[in-house]
């Protein structure tokens, strides 16, 4: 599927668009997939995919309608126009329902790595291969892989609207990762790990067997300890967790309905001096990285926390029509099938000048946290959370015995107030990225 | 939909260089979702896909391709390169597939009830209006409506042909409550396969009560307790913990890695006496129910433990044949656009002869719960974590006060083995489960049960000092 072709299924759906004397807008996309996972060596599954979709979002008087195809043919997406518009019927007018202005200059990012596309799959099967074959070579307790997988996909998004807006780009990324497990006198553990890159030739295969065998082997044995308040520090991966809940708060849509805690909070310190989070689709290396957002808007470094002071909240077209603001270019469209809504694309807490070791050192009696389970189960109104927590013990400045069983809870608000120093280390996992950080202290429930 | 000859041709095209099994999935769907929110209809969303998924299975391994372009052409193309990626490579001949539809005894027929946008907006606007007349303190009424409609053929190269019209429907009510600077949230949600007739069973007025009673009575409630006590599961807390701590761990695929504490278990006891778990997809109405699974087979109710002792796994067809067994009918997946693997359908701890009321009344000390929230487990190892929504202290037999903010962290295997009390109703709930990716509509229930004993994680320590509670402007 080419960009002319997807030009053509716009052009029908905004001229039927305009035949209903409505403004228009259509998204259009089209992807291919490839997933190869492979277990004992063996290529378990290999899965190829390619798909196609429009979605087209209808402002008739104020009022909003949004209808999906997949199927392109003339008839199903005059269907779809249709369907969008029996909607506008129902909803309600809502003045700031409008769609972006048409012309826009965008910037040219390099998305599109040709290596992807001509690598063949047999080399990207050995990929999967040796990431298994260093986890298994990392540490004997490594007994069981569950899948060592490579993935990539390629993506070509248009949106066109009525106010004369064109915008394409398109994009590819890579990606290699590993689930297994380590057993030890009967016991057992799993171990994570992924690497996602722009470019295939940054892949790390062998490092992220490695790193994945680390995790399992040395959660091994773990035990419960008793209930306390200690100062803790939490692994890249454990604070993009958090990084979720806090993309959920700094969005302008749940700021306005009520539902976010840093309602009302623009420049107090809403943390402390040393968290600066910022959202910034125009970098590279994120996979959140494109020109312009769902619905055309060009994207930009938004800095939403600058030493501890809450900047900015994240706006679509709709909610900065609400506020009196530009657009931030944060509508997202997670496909052609939905709505854009407010969301993050490259979402970052921005690195300090700790190393780990360095954070570790002057704690005499804390707890490292590596795991955290039911993540989606803290409550984003009341920022309350009680989450499982897996770990190792710190004591007089180094890491001694693991940790598993035990819950944290707390308050989003203390939470960040709490951070007292943040490692140098930033690492993404998807679009989110953070380095390690250190809490003053943190509420721990064991036995 | 597509042709009997269609078919027959992409088989072969999927198997012409050699494969064990090939099969293709198409599917057709409409889906209509309505949310509200903040008192007004926040979106519509409409839309009509189609497309067909090729499966070869060649030694185990497992080539799938997908498409949403149903042209014959371009199935073949996908057939061809499933085969091809399927690491076949030598044209073989073999003869033409001869497909035969099976025919289906309309036990769960679905004439699904239909209803205009009009008329769900009424019950939405109405119900809206219940949850906030309900109390001052409600501050946030979310509602949302939704359908799906599918049309499913699958045919393999066994010769099955299975044509399937599936039907599901769903709504929830969430509402904020807030009084100072305490802010609550409460939860309801029902759902069925077949259609709005639905609404004739479940009121969406009494849903919205319901979850707006709960948001404010959990206002004032004080924090959970923490440490270890007996805790009550009432029947209404549905079955989470049955799907969570114990279900992902009777799937065959974890079983087979090797990930499942459930490994090598068949047989022996592991669960207390009187303990029956049941994955049972012919339920009529519930929401993980079906007539066929998403590899054409027919539906079925499976014992996976009974009187405590291991009975069996859930299956699909490949792991079904790797174990040298029959599919138990789990074979299930997202969309055209995922290999089927072994899923849960409604899983259900089977009821027990004790009165609910005896139960609490024999509780001297521990926690009563009404409503689960989320969960995560780990089924390598069985730990698993829970969110609760509606908790009451246990006080000498007695329910006394509301608590909040609990959480149950413990071991799937070693609860089973530490229920000590089997009520004699039963509760259903229904979620979307996830794994690998996909989710599938599931149902779940259990009778009230005693957890002799069960870790709570709170936001207050039980001998510990307490935890400030959070002062916001």
């Amino acid at each position: 599927m080419n960009e002319e072709r997807l030009k053509e299924a716009g052009i029908i759906a905004l001229e039927a668009g305009l035949r209903q004397g409505v403004h228009a807008e259509v998204y259009l996309m089209a992807s291919r997939q490839l997933s190869i996972e492979v277990a004992d060596n063996v290529v378990e599954t290999l899965k190829e995919s390619d798909e196609t979709g429009l979605g087209i979002r209808l402002i008739n008087g104020d009022k909003l309608g949004f209808a999906y195809t997949s199927d392109l043919s003339a008839q199903a997406i005059l269907d779809a126009v249709d369907d969008a518009y029996h909607i506008t019927t129902y909803t309600y007018a809502d003045k700031y329902n409008i769609l972006p202005p048409g012309l826009y200059e965008y910037q040219t990012m390099e998305l599109y790595d040709k290596e992807i596309k001509t690598t063949p799959v047999e080399a990207k099967i050995e990929l999967a291969r040796q990431a298994e074959k260093a986890a298994r070579e990392a540490d004997n307790r490594i007994t069981i892989i569950e899948r060592a997988g490579y993935e990539d996909a390629e993506y070509i998004s248009l949106i066109m609207n009525t106010n004369g807006m064109y915008a394409s780009g398109q994009g590819n990324f890579s990606g290699v990762y590993i689930y297994l497990a380590a057993e030890e006198k009967g016991d057992a553990q799993t171990g994570f790990a992924m690497h996602m890159s722009k470019w295939f030739k940054d892949l790390k295969p062998q490092e992220v067997g490695r790193e994945a065998a680390v995790r399992a082997t040395r959660s091994l044995n773990a035990r419960s300890i008793s209930s306390a308040i200690l100062p803790c520090i939490m692994e890249p991966y454990v604070v993009t967790q958090f990084l979720s809940i806090l993309s959920r708060m700094v969005n302008a849509e749940a700021v306005q309905k009520g539902k976010s805690l840093l309602a009302g909070k623009l420049g107090q310190k809403v943390a402390s001096a040393c968290v600066t989070l910022v959202d910034d689709a125009t970098r590279i290396d994120g996979t959140g990285s494109f020109p312009f957002d769902g619905e055309g808007v060009p994207t930009r470094c938004n800095q939403v926390i600058a030493k501890g002071i809450l900047q900015n909240y994240l706006y679509d077209t709709y909610t900065a029509a609400k506020d009196g603001v530009s657009s931030t270019g944060n509508a997202q469209r997670g496909s052609f099938r939905s709505l854009p809504t407010v969301g993050t694309s490259n979402f970052m807490v921005l690195p300090g000048n700790n190393s780990t070791e360095a954070l570790i050192a002057d704690i005499g009696k804390g707890f490292y946290i590596t795991e955290v389970m039911g993540m989606h189960t803290v409550n984003p109104v009341s920022g309350d959370f009680s989450v499982g927590a897996a770990g190792i013990m710190i004591e007089n400045g180094g890491l001694t015995f693991p940790v598993h069983g035990v819950t944290i809870a707390g308050n989003i608000v203390d939470f960040l107030q709490n951070i007292d120093a943040v490692g140098s280390e930033m690492r993404f996992y998807g679009s989110k990225a953070a380095p390690s950080i250190r809490l003053k202290s943190l509420s721990i429930g064991g036995e | 939909m597509l042709d009997k000859n269609v078919f027959s041709k992409v088989l072969d095209e999927a198997l012409k260089r050699g494969g064990d099994f090939a099969e293709i999935y198409v599917e057709e769907k409409t889906i209509s979702n309505i949310y509200f929110d903040d008192n007004k209809i926040e979106s519509i969303n409409s839309g009509r896909e189609k497309g067909a998924g090729i499966r070869v299975i060649k030694d185990g391994s497992t080539a799938y391709v997908y498409t949403n372009d149903l042209s014959t052409e371009s199935l073949l193309d996908a057939a061809s390169a499933a085969n091809h990626a399927a690491g076949s490579r030598k044209t073989i001949n073999r003869p033409e597939i001869a497909l035969n539809l099976k025919s289906i005894d309309d036990q769960l027929n679905l004439h699904p009830g239909q209803l205009s946008f009009a008329d769900k907006i009424e019950h939405i606007l109405s119900a809206n209006k219940i949850a906030r007349d309900y109390s001052k303190e409600i501050r946030q009424v979310t509602i949302t409506l939704g359908d799906v409609r599918k049309n499913v053929q699958i045919a393999n190269s066994d010769g099955e042909l299975v044509e399937d019209e599936r039907s599901r429907v769903r709504m929830t009510v969430n509402t904020v409550a807030a009084q100072g600077n305490v802010v609550q949230t409460g939860y309801e949600s029902a759902g069925e396969i077949g259609g709005w007739e639905l609404l004739q069973k479940v009121s969406l007025d009494d849903m919205a009560l319901k979850a707006a009673s709960l948001a404010v009575n959990m206002l004032t409630a004080q924090p959970a307790p923490a440490g270890k006590m007996s805790v009550v599961m009432s029947s209404t807390a549905g079955g989470t913990l049955v799907h969570e701590a114990c279900g992902h761990g009777l799937e065959a695929d974890l079983v087979q890695k090797g990930l499942s504490i459930y490994k090598d278990n068949r047989g022996r006891k592991v669960a207390a006496p009187g303990v029956n778990i049941i994955d049972d997809a012919t339920i009529e109405g519930q929401y993980g129910s079906y007539k066929f699974d998403d590899e054409g087979i027919r539906a079925q109710r499976k014992v996976l433990i009974e009187n405590g002792e291991l009975r069996g796994y859930m299956y699909d067809r490949l792991t079904a044949k790797k174990d040298g067994t029959e599919s138990t009918g789990n074979g299930r997946r997202e969309s055209y656009q995922h290999k089927p693997i072994p899923r849960m359908s409604n899983t259900l701890i089977g009821p027990g002869s004790e009165e609910p009321e005896l139960i609490i009344k024999s509780t001297a000390h521990g926690l009563l719960v009404k409503k689960m929230g989320g969960g995560q487990v780990n089924t390598t190892n069985g730990d698993f974590v829970f969110e609760v929504q509606e908790a009451y202290l246990i006080e000498n037999g007695e329910i006394t006060a509301p608590v909040k903010g609990a959480i149950l962290t413990g071991n799937g295997p070693e609860v089973l083995k530490n229920i000590d009390s089997i009520g004699n109703d039963l509760g259903f709930g229904i979620g979307t489960c996830g794994k690998d990716g996909q989710g599938v509509a599931v149902g779940d229930a259990q009778p009230t049960i005693r957890i002799k004993q069960l870790t709570v994680g709170g936001t207050m320590m039980a001998d510990g000092p307490r935890i400030k509670r959070i002062r916001r402007k």
